[in-house]
């Protein structure tokens, strides 16, 4: 495994007041976060909304500039570089928004709107454009031919593969995704997810995924950071993140599930209170005011991530000692004739797919 | 769900039309409901859960939306063909409702406490002191820390999770009988959501109230419902308790729906998918609704199927359950 991408004491303040007398109002959004993204991988980024976790991804492809820090992307410190080598290096970097019709040109055509990277990176001929456009537009499970319509013709699922199509066009080696299908339906939400997962595979891509959705990530993520007001409390691989947390806060998250089984209504502890407004974060460990298991010493002093024994990072002054509660088992208990009805549907579906091409993206490679 | 008793809710056959659509875009929904009961409704984006909620509380946009037919009995009232002035009396009294987006729903320009003495008011009679002695008490019923602050407090300071509970004191604050809650957590983050749910579920075992609660998650309908109705185009494809629907699923939409739903334990391969998108409203199948995207549909299908009854408490509108004796033979003659 070779570190793609990886992020060195990374801040971004934002001013949200400046008052003629005395000092800004400053939100430390990112404060101080360090990770290496493996190549290949899909690393997840969690945490609930205003943990950062969007500013950090938009750090990481400078789509905004860091307050301080360091972003290394093949030998180079994308924090630091000017704007052209910026927008070449972009050829490599690639975004998916949460809101594919906020994010795409409304007056311009689909393929219009595939077809703007490539000319922004000077790839190919313009009859080689259009002919990538229109393997784009089916690869993603359109057709050629909707590279004539508009995106509010589309739906939001078919509007987020636009954006794959978009952000796949200049071959990237990263891809990040802000929420990608969060704003989606169930059912299409599935179909995008399959479909990432796909494109990784195929392209070798390595996947950046944020969300808050704690069950895509785990069926997508090798390995999770969770993330609390600005900074990365637990980073670890997926399956032992989930199985085991060491840090209070992911155990607070995996609790608050609400589990798609009958009977999975548990006692659980429900955490009190609102996260602590990020413009006046508490001292010390920031979670502490809403930790079951504070001591004087979470209330004084801020813990930093540290590496465990196994390899796992955590940001608690007790993770050697305290045992916290993952998700277990959570096999939905199902009669012999749901068994049987589910594995009928899975074969129907499957052998569907392959009779239309369009929604089996792998049968038009 | 027999009992000897009349239900405190009773729909029959309601439809709501579209403009000029020749498909009603909520298609002949029955349930009933009984007091201190649960039901979730469910379905995806554009399955007509909302608009039947919206139906119930006399909120449709009107036009385009208009009530096709049908009948909601609601304490030997028919909600549906009632004149506004009494319905006016009934909304916000005997029947609340939640929404999903507090912000957009609680008035920027009153104060939380004014907010909720505005409804005791205007139903109970009361007095000023009266109805703020009762905003006061409803706060702290919803545990909102610092509640004599918080009443004269504005909307906007209030965080979303604190803004969801004033929105939950101003709906009981009339001790309704029936709640409708309109995806009451989706805008809230997952620690928050699972403090509103767990409110909720105390605050309904003390009040006895009988709650609809409409919801895309899954999750939520197993944590929250004793009944669930699972909704697709308009129409109500499977009905029943929530232990049959989470253990014995019958309808192959239901069945892709939770199919679709990844899983929180070990991670598996490819998801399995609903295919294809819901059609357009007005361009439905004209049999099953759910035909175009089902593994299973048949020429049998282009009937419209009854909602018919596949087990205790259980009831399921297609004509090929249960799945599994569905003769495999068939399926590739009539099938893809």
């Amino acid at each position: 495994m070779t570190t793609i991408l990886s992020a060195r004491d990374l801040r971004k303040e934002f001013v949200t007041a400046r008052p003629i007398f005395g000092a800004p109002t400053v939100v430390r959004a990112v404060d101080g976060v360090s990770l290496d993204i493996e190549q290949g991988e899909t690393f997840a980024i969690v945490g609930e909304s205003g943990c950062g976790k969007s500013t950090l991804a938009r750090l990481l492809l400078r789509l905004i500039k860091p307050s301080g820090g360091e972003v290394w992307y093949d030998g180079e410190d994308l924090a630091h570089v000017d704007e052209g080598r910026m927008r070449s290096l972009r050829r490599d970097l690639q975004f998916i928004f949460q809101d594919p019709f906020s994010s795409l040109n409304p007056q311009m055509s689909v393929g219009a709107l595939i077809e703007e990277p490539l000319r922004v990176h000077g790839m190919g001929t313009q009859e080689e454009r259009r002919a990538r456009v229109a393997e784009l537009l089916t690869r993603v499970g359109l057709t050629p031919a909707h590279a004539d319509r508009y995106p509010h013709e589309f739906s939001g699922g078919q509007r987020q593969r636009i954006g794959i199509a978009r952000a796949l066009a200049s071959g990237p080696t990263v891809l990040i995704g802000d929420e990608p299908v969060s704003a989606l339906d169930v059912s299409i939400q599935a179909q995008v997810v399959n479909l990432l997962e796909d494109l990784k595979d195929e392209f070798g891509l390595t996947l950046v995924v944020i969300a808050h959705d704690l069950a895509v990530i785990r069926h997508m993520a090798d390995r999770v950071a969770v993330m609390y007001l600005g900074e990365i409390v637990e980073c670890a691989p997926a399956n032992t993140l989930y199985q085991q947390p060491r840090h209070p806060y992911t155990e607070t998250l995996l609790a608050a599930i609400p589990v798609a089984s009958y009977g999975a209504r548990r006692a659980r502890t429900v955490v009190e209170g609102d996260p602590p407004n990020p413009i006046s974060p508490p001292p010390g460990c920031r979670f502490h005011t809403r930790c079951p298991y504070a001591t004087d010493l979470c209330r004084s002093d801020r813990p930093t991530l540290t590496k465990l024994a196994d390899g796992r990072q955590v940001a608690c002054h007790h993770a050697e000692t305290l045992t916290l509660k993952g998700l277990t088992s959570v096999e939905p208990a199902r009669s012999a004739g749901a068994a049987a009805r589910f594995a009928l549907y899975a074969k129907g579906i499957a052998a569907a797919t392959t009779a239309e091409p369009n929604n089996n993206p792998k049968s038009n490679v | 769900m027999a009992t000897s008793s009349s239900p405190l809710l009773d729909v029959q056959g309601l439809s709501i039309r579209l403009g000029k659509l020749d498909q009603n875009i909520v298609d002949d929904v029955s349930f009933t409901l009984e007091a201190g009961q649960t039901l979730c409704l469910v379905g995806e984006s554009g399955c007509g859960k909302s608009l039947t909620a919206l139906a119930l509380m006399g909120l449709l946009q009107s036009p385009p939306l208009a009530i096709a037919g049908g009948t909601a009995r609601f304490g030997g009232a028919d909600l549906l063909s009632m004149a506004k002035e009494p319905l006016r009396d009934i909304r916000g009294g005997r029947m609340a409702m939640i929404f999903q987006e507090p912000m957009t729903s609680l008035n920027p320009g009153l104060r939380i406490g004014e907010q909720i003495a505005e409804s005791v008011r205007r139903h109970k009679g009361a007095n000023r002191a009266e109805g703020r002695a009762r905003a006061l008490e409803m706060l702290r019923r919803v545990r909102i820390p610092a509640p004599e602050r918080r009443l004269d407090e504005f909307p906007h300071q209030l965080s979303g999770g604190m803004r969801q509970r004033a929105m939950i004191a101003i709906a009981l604050a009339n001790d309704p009988e029936l709640l409708i809650a309109d995806e009451p957590t989706t805008a809230l983050d997952v620690t928050i959501q699972a403090q509103i749910l767990e409110l909720m579920r105390e605050l309904q075992a003390e009040t006895g109230a009988a709650m609809i609660m409409i919801t895309h998650d899954l999750g939520v309908v197993a944590e929250m419902a004793d009944q669930v109705a699972v909704m697709y185009g308009g129409r109500i494809v499977e009905a029943g308790t929530v232990d049959r629907i989470f253990t014995d699923p019958q309808h192959p939409y239901t069945i892709g729906l939770m199919s679709s739903m990844p899983s929180l334990g070990d991670r598996r391969d490819r998801l399995v998918t609903v295919p294809g998108v819901v059609p357009q409203p007005g361009s439905m199948p004209p049999g099953c609704r759910f035909a175009s995207r089902c593994p299973f549909h048949s020429p049998l299908c282009e009937t419209v199927p009854p909602l018919r009854t596949c087990g205790e408490g259980h009831k399921v509108a297609c004509v090929h359950a249960p799945l599994e004796q569905l003769n495999p033979v068939d399926l590739q003659e009539t099938g893809t």
